[in-house]
């Protein structure tokens, strides 16, 4: 510390080194071309050095010394450059145009941190806030879908305020998070998604970034490698998502009040087709109970059947009978905001509200956002800004998973089940249903096994600056972020897994605070005429602290009555709380020559509470360079009209998870949720304890693990920047990773905590930007595509240890793992035998496939590519986006289908029933000389047990290619000219309609594969009985006064 | 400019003090979830607990099925009926029930009971250790056990022999299940600072039931491998009968209890009566028609009938084993294990190791091996101690002793005897599947004829499991693939 800080003293002398004499003055005014409005913040240049200014907060500036045949250089975000020769004049009044194709601009990066685009070594996207807002869709996350290179983002479902998975640049850590580091104005923003319930089960909570209004949002910038992100310590080394809310900053003095509502509706899409000739049954018999459609064909002699109620009912087709049960959802979005100042004193007041009703019965998402702002740059050089949010998010759902829930039973709803035509419940409040009372009826769960939730979030920043010299600032921001989750989950007495009725209160308290010191220095023309440098220090604290108790009442006594008081064993509450620190010490240097010349240098040295003593500091460093040679060699042309090319190498390291240096012993429990039992018990009169030891072994020597990564790029645009290309190729390597590693069972435990292994990423992200069209007139066509493609591989697990599952919760048989030599998250399962020739093995007494083979990889939900394409059509007021996107390759394996399929429900199961089929396949002839040959199958089976046979749950037949195309959404927006609404009071007005999810075509599934039971999370390619996606379509309107 | 330089110093003491600090991070790693060590009291309920799961769950539905007591209705029973197995059943009752239930907290009991000298757990949780093992060995066959449960050491652990796990092998360092079971012994008569009580949920902390249970073990480990090892199992019987202290009474069976309330109930009664797979399970036709008048012998009527199944309708309501057509409506009416097997309201008991077991063993011994001991007056007890643990009246059972000569009597070669022997056996076992699965593999006693639609591998009923498919994929010493369900172990010797 002491050596750091003699350094920095030293740099501070260096850059008080005295400026030159000088002699001659210009002075002007520099104002916007499209509105005549002022423009502060320009930065005016002399040309052929480095001397320059920039314009006040009035737009005026004065240049002193400068040489009659000087040439001055404007330049301003989001505007075009100019250059004038100054000749005589002393006063030069300059109007800059708007060009939203400028290359040099400013981004937000690490820490707040603001940098020219063009100085960055490594690879940042920003997503404006406007292509959020107005979309139809609640969650950020599910809004910058398919316009973002490099990451992935998939959703749940469609149930509200399912949470979405998003990961940049592929999985680093086998263990750890890969989400991205979430930070909001400054806020270190918990995205965490609480489970209630295994997620095998469960009901899809949201992940918690869906307690950020989109409509609040300025802007969004994606730092997408650990390069990019290092200053913010371990957890950026999945990258970063920088969102800056709205600031009254650039009102201009003005006060304006922005009022957004829109409407949406909802509804189900990408359900399964269904055949309609077959009813319920086995085996050509009706059979009351059977949760399959193998029954007798329909308008044969079976016209009337009895019900397992007893009700005679006719025996026909109810086509719709699964759609039926879904609703129209709908989503009616509000919000008001209050923005003034300027760019020295501002404030912000913004209340959002968004009300979600599921197009699952019995769902929905509820939020209310109030956030509070304001920045004050007093004239002695402080800063003071700070904002506060309260939010309240409320979500309730619907349990799904295989067996008994409403998702579980709605791919076991035979074709000839009326399922809601017909009461659901009877006068006792039990459901009524085919397979009553060991199952239930979908509705009756719907309204009987829910659980809410109610977040109440508050979070906020205070920053002080203070500029103790010109070229020295030093700032401390304190930022909290703490919420609650209160759930509440029912299940009512006659629930499936719970018969005697189980009621839980479930609350969730997390809380985050962080502290940062930064010092900055900066100082152009340091040694030599043109190099920039700035220097920053930083200091972190961090503390995050969670508890989670759960009080869970079990065998309830009052039909309804649901309050915990209601049961009568409480043995399975439970209590967690954590608590981890973190010590960061952090700096960057940051060179600039001639403004094409760029370095780069971050060091971060992190102490944490989460590892051993020994091991508790480690320290990370990171360079970039960029260079633009298109300037450096004055290349410009026509044709090329910037180029720029970059690189960047970091490593982050990044501590473990609380608790895990010790093998620890907790509350025993056996079973699942057939037959169970959770210690203490009650044996007789009397309650035993009973603990047991976790299958977890700890260890007490772990080390910190790395990502180290690599990257190139480069920045080109063509045409006087009418295209944009933005290429990056990456290659990141994660080691010593704290993983706990799959042990034989056979041991006792089921994992041992150690530092093992390397995983691989590498890939390429494309983003093209151009304007194919631009007219005379005003229209526009914009067309913005991205391009994605990574390649992961396990290179190492542990010594002997070829595979291992990732943590979660999985059946047996169908384990999201790492296997050696795979992509991360590959699915292990039951793989079908096959010939050397690869065919199919039948076994020749059955006909069905012979036993399958453990331990394969049967399924890898990476996608191959991912791309997206943005059409912006704009002609004067009107503009229309149209975003498609597609995912290639890549599987999704899924309950669900095998469900439908196996079951006889599904629409092919119905053709050419009566005709018997033979499995593809060989049977296997072993020769009187031992010689194996292979003889085609030419076993004659059923309908029902071909399609059973080819594949229930856990084998192979259920999984899926997940590729689609999906035209992902369409916004159009009229804004009323200025000429119509000018003697209105309003400033502005536009209303547009929007659509999301409106069309996809999947090739090779039936129904929509982009769903992700487990949720947000390391485990992928998953559908697990879960609730469908929806099709959103809405109307919205905004004015400004 | 002075008033500035002052101001930069200002930062100094800022910095200092954020480093000095260092307390911040420091010892607040401690788990408050979970303690690092716990006291015997707590583990013997959780490991006693874990070996009922093993043998009254997952593989007592695939029990009851395949040994005709239940048949398959619907779910995995339905499978198991065909004789449908793979590895992808009975992954949970080796995870969390045997190794990483049962086993491993017999063997932390034993660590932390060792730790103060408190024999009297250990010597408990050796005897339960090899009868856990057992069960590992009886289904699967060659199995992890010298070097299973020790995750620090081994974390891919050898498979043993069966062959090894039942007789030792020095030279690989295998202790046998007999070694084991005689060093808990020895603990249990050695001074003990602690004993259980109420923890204990067999025996509440008697010791000489323990003893007697131990010993009782011994007995039914070596009737288990008596046809391929008869030399072992004669001089293990001989031992057991020369210390003359096993099971003696009905009262002294070795019983994990559980209770009614949720979460304390026991797994059969979940998964047969109570929860959502209850429908799955519905009495077999063929065991109905063992126990009451049929065409072959119209006058018997075994008066346990009424007492190990439930007739909630006029009648019996059962289906076939294999049967695939319309189930029985409505599904309340169904024939289910009574509470002689699941308890009124789940309270079980699981039965692990019984009085009329012991007696038919003996019985089994003499005839075959040539223990001390009359067969026919073994085979009495058996039967007796069966109908009084099942409650019939003292009268009722001399009435159906002596209206059914033919089968209170042991009549015909020894091969007849033991047919009777083992055929009275398993329908004292009603409710607990693994044990007469056992007896059946071992001697093709009882007579069962195949299920209708029987599937299988080639057909056949199982006489193992297949390796559990997550074992195969985290430890290479496993065969891939492995011996399936039609493939015998060592002690099935036809």
């Amino acid at each position: 510390m002491r050596k750091r800080l003699a350094g920095f003293w030293l740099l501070c002398v260096l850059f008080a080194l005295p400026a030159l004499a000088q002699d001659r003055t210009v002075t002007g005014k520099v104002t916007s071309s499209d509105d005549g409005s002022t423009l502060p913040g320009v930065s005016i240049q002399l040309k052929g050095t480095s001397r320059g200014t920039t314009t006040d907060s009035d737009g005026n500036y004065s240049l002193t010394n400068v040489p009659a045949d000087a040439r001055l250089v404007f330049s301003f975000i989001g505007t075009a450059t100019q250059e004038i020769v100054v000749g005589n004049q002393s006063t030069l009044n300059v109007q800059l145009k708007a060009d939203a194709s400028q290359l040099s601009e400013v981004v937000v990066t690490a820490q707040g941190i603001e940098r020219d685009r063009r100085s960055l070594g490594y690879s940042t996207q920003d997503v404006r806030g406007d292509v959020l807002a107005q979309r139809s869709e609640p969650n950020v996350l599910n809004a910058l879908q398919g316009k973002l290179a490099g990451v992935n983002i998939t959703g749940a479902s469609g149930a509200p305020g399912a949470s979405t998975n998003i990961n940049i640049r592929g999985i680093t850590s086998f263990n750890g998070s890969n989400q991205p580091l979430i930070v909001v104005d400054g806020i270190i923003f918990s995205n965490d998604l609480n489970q209630t319930e295994n997620t095998l089960f469960g009901s899809q909570p949201a992940n918690r970034l869906a307690d950020v209004n989109p409509e609040s949002i300025e802007s969004i910038n994606v730092l997408k490698g650990p390069a990019a992100a290092v200053l913010y310590g371990s957890r950026a080394s999945a990258g970063a998502i920088v969102i800056t809310t709205k600031t009254g900053r650039n009102m201009k003095g003005k006060t304006e009040v922005t009022v957004n509502s829109s409407y949406n509706i909802q509804n189900v899409s990408g359900l399964a087709e269904l055949q309609n000739d077959y009813g319920q049954g086995t085996q050509n018999n009706f059979v009351n109970t059977s949760a399959n459609s193998w029954g007798p064909k329909f308008g044969g002699p079976l016209t009337q059947v009895v019900t397992a109620q007893g009700e005679t009912v006719p025996y026909q087709a109810y086509p719709n009978n699964v759609k039926d049960f879904y609703r129209q959802g709908s989503i009616l979005q509000n919000s008001f905001n209050i923005a003034s100042g300027d760019e020295r004193r501002n404030f912000i007041l913004a209340v959002g509200n968004t009300l979600q009703k599921g197009v699952i019965p019995n769902t929905k998402f509820n939020r209310t956002n109030v956030q509070v702002g304001g920045e004050s740059r007093l004239n002695n050089g402080i800063k003071i800004n700070g904002t506060v949010t309260y939010v309240q998010t409320v979500q309730q759902g619907v349990p799904g998973g295989n067996g008994g829930s409403a998702f579980g039973q709605l791919t076991r709803i035979p074709r000839s089940y009326d399922l809601m035509g017909r009461p659901y419940q009877n006068a006792l409040g039990r459901s009524i249903y085919y397979n009553s009372p060991t199952q239930n009826h979908p509705l009756w769960s719907a309204y009987n096994e829910t659980l809410q939730g109610q977040v109440d979030r508050v979070f906020g920043n205070i920053q002080i600056g203070y500029d103790v010299t010109k070229w020295l600032n030093v700032s401390y921001r304190a930022t909290a972020d703490t919420y609650t989750d209160r759930r509440k989950f029912v299940a009512a007495i006659g629930a499936a897994r719970t018969p005697a009725g189980e009621l839980r209160e479930d609350i969730f308290f997390r809380s985050e605070l962080n502290g940062d010191l930064i010092i900055t220095a900066q100082k152009d023309n340091l040694f030599l005429e043109g190099l920039n440098a700035s220097l920053l220090l930083g200091n972190n604290i961090n503390q995050r602290k969670t508890q989670n108790p759960t009080i869970i009442s079990q065998q309830l006594t009052i039909p309804g009555f649901e309050n915990i008081s209601n049961g009568s064993v409480f043995s399975a509450s439970t209590e967690s709380s954590t608590m981890r620190r973190l010590m960061g010490y952090y700096g960057q240097l940051s060179l600039g020559y001639q403004n094409y010349l760029f370095l780069e240098l971050t060091g971060r040295v992190d102490k944490s509470s989460t590892l051993p003593k020994a091991n508790n500091t480690y320290f990370y460093p990171s360079a970039a360079v960029s260079f633009v040679p298109t300037d450096a060699f004055k290349l410009n042309s026509n044709v090329l009209s910037y180029a720029k090319v970059r690189a960047s190498i970091a490593r982050v390291g990044r501590d473990a998870d609380p608790y895990l240096l010790n093998s620890v012993f907790e509350p025993a429990s056996y079973g699942n949720n057939a037959a169970s039992i959770t210690f203490p018990i009650s044996v007789g009169t009397t309650s035993l304890p009973g603990f047991r030891i976790d299958d977890r072994i700890g260890n007490s020597s772990l080390t910190p693990e790395f990502v180290r990564s690599y990257e190139f790029g480069l920045n080109l645009g063509l045409f006087r920047n009418r295209a944009s290309i933005d290429l990056a190729y990456f290659d990141t390597r994660s080691t010593n990773q704290i993983f706990n590693v799959s042990v034989s069972n056979s041991t006792g435990y089921d994992t041992r905590t150690t530092n093992v292994g390397s995983m691989r990423n590498r890939g390429i992200e494309l983003v093209l930007n151009t304007t194919p069209v631009r007219l005379e007139s005003g229209f526009k066509w914009d067309l913005i595509l991205n391009f994605t493609r990574i390649r992961n591989k396990v290179e190492e697990i542990a010594p002997g240890v070829t595979q291992s599952p990732i943590t979660g919760n999985a059946f047996i048989g169908i384990n999201p793992s790492i296997v050696l030599g795979q992509p991360y998250g590959v699915i292990v399962g039951t793989a079908n035998v096959r010939s050397p020739q690869g065919e199919y093995l039948i076994n020749p007494n059955t006909g069905q496939f012979v036993p399958g083979l453990a331990g394969q990889v049967i399924a890898n939900p990476n996608p191959d590519w991912t791309a997206g394409l943005t059409n912006n059509f704009s002609y004067k007021g009107l503009s229309l986006s149209v975003l498609f996107d597609t995912r290639q390759g890549g599987d999704l394996y899924s309950f669900s289908a095998a469900d439908l399929r196996s079951q006889g429900h599904l629409k092919v199961t119905g053709v050419d029933r009566d005709q018997p089929r033979i499995l593809p396949g060989v049977i296997e002839v072993t020769n009187t000389d031992g010689t194996k040959t292979y003889r085609p199958n030419n076993i004659q089976i059923s309908a029902q047990n071909y399609w059973a046979g080819l594949g229930g749950l856990a084998s192979e037949a259920a999984v899926f290619d997940a590729t689609v195309y999906r035209l992902r959404e369409v916004a159009l927006n009229y804004s009323l000219p200025g000429s119509l609404i000018g003697k209105t009071p309003f400033g502005a007005i536009s209303v547009g309609v929007s659509g999301r999810n409106l069309f996809f075509y999947a090739p090779n599934f039936f129904m929509d594969p982009e769903v992700n039971t487990q949720g947000a999370g390391n485990i992928q390619g998953l559908d697990l009985n879960g609730a469908p996606n929806t099709r959103n379509y809405g109307v919205n309107l905004r004015f400004t006064f | 400019m002075k008033v500035t330089t002052y101001k930069k110093f200002l930062l100094v003491p800022l910095m200092l003090s954020i480093g000095a600090c260092s307390n911040f991070v420091d010892d607040i790693n401690l788990d408050p979830n979970k303690p690092t060590a716990v006291t015997p009291p707590v583990l013997l309920p959780t490991a006693l607990a874990g070996s009922a799961f093993a043998n009254n769950g997952e593989l007592n539905r695939f029990g009851s099925v395949v040994m005709n007591y239940l048949a398959g209705a619907a779910g995995s029973p339905a499978a198991y009926d065909i004789f449908n197995t793979n590895g992808a059943d009975f992954g949970n009752q080796w995870r969390f029930d045997i190794y990483g239930g049962a086993l491993v907290n017999y063997q932390k009991l034993i660590e932390a009971a060792d730790q103060n000298n408190a024999k009297a757990y250990t010597g408990i949780a050796k005897i339960m250790k090899a009868y856990t093992f057992s069960i590992a060995t009886d289904v699967w066959g060659d199995v992890p056990y010298s070097q299973a449960l020790k995750g620090e050491e081994f974390i891919q652990p050898r498979i043993d022999k069966q062959e090894d796990i039942y007789k030792g092998n020095q030279s690989l360092g295998i202790q046998s299940l007999f070694d084991l079971i005689r060093e808990g012994l020895t603990d249990l008569d050695a001074a003990s600072t602690s004993k259980p009580a109420a923890e204990d949920i067999v025996y509440g902390g008697n010791i000489d039931s323990w003893k007697r249970a131990g010993y009782t073990l011994m007995l039914k480990l070596a009737n288990t491998i008596s046809r391929k090892e008869p030399q072992l199992a004669t001089q293990v019987i001989n031992e057991v009968l020369t210390k003359n202290l096993y099971i003696n009474s009905n009262a002294l069976d070795l019983n994990v209890k559980f209770g009614s309330n949720v979460g304390s109930t026991s797994p059969m009664w979940n998964l047969a009566i109570f929860a959502s797979f209850s429908n799955e399970l519905i009495m077999s036709t063929r065991f109905l028609n063992v126990l009451r008048p049929s065409a072959t012998d119209p006058t018997k009527t075994d008066p346990r009938l009424a007492k190990f199944f439930t007739k909630p309708a006029a009648d019996y309501v059962t289906i076939d084993n294999g049967f695939r057509g319309t189930l029985p409506s409505p599904s309340t009416n169904w024939s289910r294990y009574s509470p002689y097997v699941t308890g009124t309201s789940g309270e079980g008991p699981v039965r692990l190791l019984t009085n009329f077991q012991r007696a038919f063993i003996l019985a089994e011994s003499a005839l075959i091996l040539g223990t001390p001991g009359n067969p026919q007056t073994l085979y009495t007890e058996g039967i007796t101690a069966s109908m009084k643990l099942a409650g019939v009246a003292d009268a009722d059972i001399a009435a159906y002793l002596a209206a059914n000569p033919a089968v209170a009597t042991l009549t015909g070669t020894k091969e007849q005897q033991l047919e009777q022997i083992i055929t009275q056996k398993w329908i004292a076992w009603t409710g607990n599947g693994l044990e007469s699965w056992n007896d059946w593999r071992r001697t093709g006693y009882p007579r069962l004829t195949a299920s209708q639609n029987a599937v299988g591998i080639d057909g056949t009923r199982p006489v193992r499991a297949a390796y559990i498919t997550q074992e195969i994929e985290r430890n290479p010493a496993f065969p891939n693939p492995g011996p399936q369900s039609n493939v015998k172990l060592w002690w099935d010797v036809d």
